[in-house]
């Protein structure tokens, strides 16, 4: 999980350019100044860096980095939590 | 009489570098930017003139470039040095007086490209929902400038295949006549260095074969001309009413006297060989401008180095220059053909030409044959000469011929 989140928040600070100090685990994607769009392209970058059909009403703007990191993980199985798919 | 528009900051993007100085520095030494690309051996033809060295991380004055297109990256980077040029600031307008017309000729057709693979390659679940946002060409070539800027007031793309630049500035023109805005930020961008594009335009027999040597393939009025070469770029400019120029103390570059637009209704793509439409475009830009063809001192052509173009363009400039005969040149030999911004890059280095008294030559001439022979090119190195006015051609598929009168400031 924690390799998972690591990974997303990568992903939130190179590729969607938001500034590391605004993420935790508990906040919330609609806080993170993303556009209508950049939801569905971090759903679509997940699901394509991990290899799991990560559905796009699953990321919805209330889901937490947290909750969004345990989604990833269930779909990814356990053997992921310790390494990049 | 409508106010005339006044030229108050120039940017560009080109195969021969980033900003106004790297371009005009490359036409005029007048070599060719012309290489080899092997992401284009696919296409019949692998030779093309694109921006070297452009990181949208470095250049691109936007949060996530990634998001745009080529094109759009192109665009928003030429924008950015016009309006820092013109000493323009956003929070100093009104964005509601502000327009936006940008040409293409392709929108964001690599973004379109490079989605149809992955959509054939992966199924719809892993394509972008930035596909949309990045190929459609009212978004690739206006919106996203819209966006960035804040700009409020009519936002328009156009398309005139590769006049369309030159149709962006003249429909900018009207909209400051009118009185829809104060500023226009007019100019044009493609990036159609793609495989598709490249394959296409090969098929009809467009492009240059010479991919031996590409560094002569592009060889505007030449004996040996083939083809053209196909380039990418983004050229902008500021315009103004030019007495919100001066109420602002911004010092025109040049002002926009005339232009406009006529259809050859003869052919798909090839060029009328009368020549009656660029003529008609010629004469009409020059009344609006209260001129005759005996005030033209340069003329920046289209001059694309295929056989037909070049024919139809000295035609034209020999029949209605008869005795004045002012200086001609084309840029394409050093920079390739820019598409649908090739008229606002040429404009722009018209607007330069005007302002340093400087002509560039047109690379790779050596000799004129029968049908472009007669008219006075410039070659070699820059020629030093003052021009009080000078005419910007371009001609695009389709039939379009949209000529811009510009004079000295």
């Amino acid at each position: 999980m924690n390799t998972i989140l690591e990974h997303i928040t990568t992903v939130l600070t190179e590729k969607f350019e938001v500034p590391a100090d605004r993420i935790t685990p508990r906040t919330m994607l609609k806080d993170l100044d993303l556009d209508s769009l950049a939801l569905v392209e971090l759903q679509v970058t997940l699901q394509e860096d991990w290899n799991i059909p990560l559905d796009e009403s699953t990321v919805t703007p209330e889901l937490t980095l947290g909750e969004l990191a345990g989604v990833v993980t269930a779909l990814a199985g356990p053997e992921q939590e310790s390494g990049h798919a | 009489m409508p106010e005339t528009a006044a030229v108050t900051g120039l940017g560009l993007v080109t195969p021969a570098g980033i900003g106004l100085e790297a371009t005009w520095r490359a036409v005029c030494r007048g070599g060719s930017t012309a290489r080899h690309h092997p992401e284009l051996e696919a296409a019949p033809v692998s030779i093309a003139c694109t921006v070297p060295g452009f990181d949208p991380r470095v250049h691109v004055p936007a949060p996530r470039p990634w998001r745009l297109d080529r094109s759009t990256q192109f665009l928003l980077t030429a924008a950015h040095e016009a309006m820092a040029h013109a000493g323009l600031s956003t929070e100093e307008w009104d964005p509601s007086r502000v327009a936006i017309v940008i040409g293409s000729a392709a929108g964001g057709v690599a973004t379109l490209e490079s989605s149809h693979c992955k959509l054939l390659e992966s199924g719809p679940a892993l394509l972008s929902p930035l596909t949309l946002t990045g190929f459609l060409p009212n978004m690739a070539a206006a919106a996203h400038l819209a966006l960035g800027l804040g700009v409020t007031g009519p936002t328009l793309h156009v398309s005139t295949a590769c006049a369309s630049g030159a149709t962006a500035l003249g429909t900018a023109c009207l909209l400051l006549a009118c009185g829809a805005c104060d500023i226009a930020l007019a100019g044009g961008t493609d990036a159609m260095a793609t495989p598709l594009c490249a394959a296409a335009f090969a098929r009809m027999g467009a492009l240059s074969r010479r991919t031996g040597e590409p560094e002569a393939a592009s060889r505007p009025f030449d004996k040996d001309r083939d083809g053209f070469v196909l380039g990418e770029g983004a050229g902008v400019l500021v315009l103004e009413r030019a007495g919100h120029a001066r109420a602002r103390s911004a010092p025109p570059l040049a002002l926009v006297l005339g232009h406009a637009a006529t259809s050859d209704a003869h052919d798909p793509v090839a060029p009328d060989p009368r020549g009656h439409g660029l003529r008609s475009a010629v004469l009409q830009a020059l009344r609006q401008a209260d001129a005759t063809p005996g005030d033209v001192g340069h003329i920046n052509a289209h001059g694309t180095g295929t056989l037909l173009n070049d024919r139809v363009e000295a035609g034209v400039v020999r029949d209605l220059f008869p005795v004045s005969a002012p200086s001609v040149t084309s840029v394409k030999g050093t920079l390739g053909h820019t598409m649908g911004a090739a008229g606002a890059i040429e404009a722009a280095l018209t607007v330069h030409t005007l302002t340093t008294g400087l002509v560039p030559p047109t690379a790779n001439f050596h000799a004129p044959d029968g049908d472009t022979a007669g008219i006075d090119l410039v070659t070699g190195s820059p020629r030093r000469q003052h021009p009080k006015l000078a005419l910007s051609h371009s001609l695009g598929f389709g039939g379009h011929n949209t000529v811009v009168v510009l004079g000295a400031a």
